[in-house]
């Protein structure tokens, strides 16, 4: 038996709570990508005319994608629970009739719609700005979904774990941005020493990079498939993840 | 006997090895107004919570019309509504927008709960403020709204920890008249609370706790007859010597100053007569008579020895 409004109600308020705010949760996505193209991009073009066969901007961009998808996505989930949990709006939901399950899956999914929009719309600045080809738009919204999904449930596990907003910045800081950038956002791995790609390997933001670029350039340092695979893998791992510290209530519940 | 509405059984909790509860029972019936009563650090809190599912228990079981909160949580929590002691804060939504909310948790769609939060929010008087956010509330005003939340699903059990705290005089007796009117409606109500006048006012029956574990049950009325320092205090008009009257009066429980006689009884309108029968018994003339009668404040003195607002 499921409370399908419950879920629906959560779900809704998930969403509506970063569109409602979506000067912070949007648009700042948005210009740092626009940022990225016109700094990075047209200024280094001028040096590094192509890679892998097409321009600096273009390799650049699918990256720029996954960035945005998996901080929107999980930066939704985690400040959301961790905001509730501060502002005493946590025992709302928990004195509800409302499973584990269910109040995970309405976090995830919000996050996941954060992660979506911010990663499409990052795509559409590609395809207005640069006239970015997509060789396979259902392959790429695959992937964008997935690392959306992943990466929500992920948040929401730092989110259970996390007693303030100086926990969450660390994460972001120390963890994600760093692992996206050396994942091969602005370069490709071949361009590094032997052991700088073998330490490549074992980051997973640089098969969702990678994988990503494949389904819109065609171009990718590993298999398409491994980074197929690692998505649905990382989405398994954190969703089960995300979703047993929920039912269990440990860190949430005294 | 009437059919339960809680059962709470043994109930023990401890914080980091620190016990909080040390073997709590508790039952209320169905329509019961029912208070807990006692100083801060009690342990009511720690009850409520573990009744709605906030708090993991150590040991006991709590049962919500003969079901388990924990096992058939989905039923208990359905059946309770709760207005916590501590308010809580959104920036994002409207505070019409939040009830919808809340009636969603509980399964009941926007639609169907369109009649009882409109409903709620003229009760409470908060139906110019329905476009607010909560942090655009006055605090009573966040108090009401805590309420309306509680009730948005039509529950047949509201539990509210602390509801007057730091609300003026004039919305505790607003309130008040809400409260008695929802148990009049059939609501079983459990309240806990600080202000003895409160428990006094609105409860057929409280538990005293503290320290985690109930000192004494029972209606305010039998408590304060069984425990207080009631008694009546005699002005005769001359002054008595203890050896001259105690062969006529040893039975009774009294003290003498000057022109004063202090008798401790339970029960001191109704021991008016036998004290005058017995005092014109032996010729004392009497001025006045005067009864006082313990409120619970004085059961709670008598039975923690500390004031319940300590
Ligand atoms: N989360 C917690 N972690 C550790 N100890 C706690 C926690 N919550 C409550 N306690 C302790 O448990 C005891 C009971 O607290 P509780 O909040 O139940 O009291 P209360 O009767 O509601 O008090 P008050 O009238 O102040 O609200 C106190 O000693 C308190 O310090
Ligand atoms: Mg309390």
């Amino acid at each position: 038996m499921i409370n399908w409004i419950g879920l629906w109600t959560l779900t809704n308020r998930e969403v509506g709570r970063f569109f409602s705010v979506y000067r912070q949760t949007i648009i700042p996505g948005l210009i740092s990508s626009v940022l990225y193209i016109l700094i990075f991009g047209f200024t280094l073009e001028q040096r590094i005319s192509e890679i892998q066969g097409v321009s600096y901007t273009m390799f650049i961009l699918p990256g720029l994608i996954m960035m945005n998808t998996l901080t929107n996505a999980s930066s939704n989930t985690s400040s959301s629970m961790l905001q509730m949990k501060l502002l005493q709006q946590l025992p709302d939901l928990l004195t509800a009739p409302l499973s584990g399950l269910e109040i995970a899956l309405a976090y995830i999914i919000g996050g996941t719609v954060r992660g979506i929009v911010n990663g499409i719309l990052v795509l559409l600045v590609g395809v207005i700005l640069i006239d970015l080809p997509i060789s396979n738009l259902p392959g790429t919204l695959i992937f964008i979904f997935l690392v959306s999904w992943a990466f929500s449930s992920m948040g929401l596990v730092m989110g259970q774990l996390a007693e303030s907003w100086d926990q969450l910045a660390m994460i972001q800081n120390f963890f994600l941005t760093p692992l996206s950038f050396l994942g091969g956002v602005f370069y490709s791995i071949k361009m590094l020493p032997e052991w700088a790609q073998s330490l490549s390997f074992i980051n997973p933001i640089y098969y969702m990079i990678n994988g990503i670029r494949y389904t819109i350039l065609e171009r990718s340092d590993s298999p398409v498939s491994i980074s197929f695979w690692m998505a649905v893998l990382l989405t398994l791992l954190f969703t089960s993840l995300a979703i047993i510290m929920m039912q269990s209530g440990k860190r949430i519940k005294q | 006997m009437s059919r339960l509405a809680i059962q709470i059984k043994d109930l023990k909790k401890s914080y980091n090895n620190i016990p909080a509860l040390k073997g709590v029972n508790i039952n209320i019936s169905v329509g019961e107004f029912f208070g807990l009563l006692g100083p801060n650090g009690a342990g009511k809190t720690t009850t409520i919570n573990i009744l709605t599912g906030l708090v993991f228990k150590d040991h006991g079981n709590c049962l919500v019309f003969d079901k388990d909160i924990v096992k058939d949580y989905r039923y208990t929590r359905s059946k309770i509504g709760i207005a916590a002691q501590e308010l809580s804060v959104d920036w994002f939504f409207t505070i019409e927008k939040l009830l919808y909310f809340q009636a969603g948790y509980y399964g009941i769609s926007t639609e169907k709960a369109k009649r009882k939060v409109n409903e709620l929010l003229d009760r409470l008087g908060l139906d110019k403020k329905r476009d607010s956010r909560l942090r655009q509330l006055s605090g009573g005003m966040k108090r009401r709204f805590q309420i309306a939340k509680a009730l948005v699903h039509d529950p047949e059990i509201l539990i509210l920890d602390e509801p007057t705290a730091g609300v003026d005089v004039e919305l505790r007796h607003d309130l008040w008249k809400y409260l008695k009117e929802l148990h009049h409606e059939g609501k079983t109500i459990l309240l806990t609370t600080h202000y003895i006048e409160e428990a006094e006012l609105l409860c057929e029956n409280v538990a005293i706790i503290d320290e985690g574990i109930i000192l004494k049950k029972g209606s305010p009325k039998k408590l304060t007859k069984e425990l207080g320092n009631s008694g009546l205090t005699v002005q005769i008009g001359q002054n008595v010597n203890d050896v001259d009257i105690s062969p006529f009066l040893n039975d009774l429980n009294y003290t003498i100053e000057d022109s004063r006689l202090h008798f401790s009884v339970k029960d001191p309108e109704k021991a008016i007569p036998e004290i005058i029968q017995r005092l014109a018994k032996i010729n004392i003339p009497l001025q006045s008579i005067k009864t006082e009668t313990s409120s619970l404040e004085d059961v709670f003195l008598d039975l923690t020895g500390k004031s319940i607002n300590e």
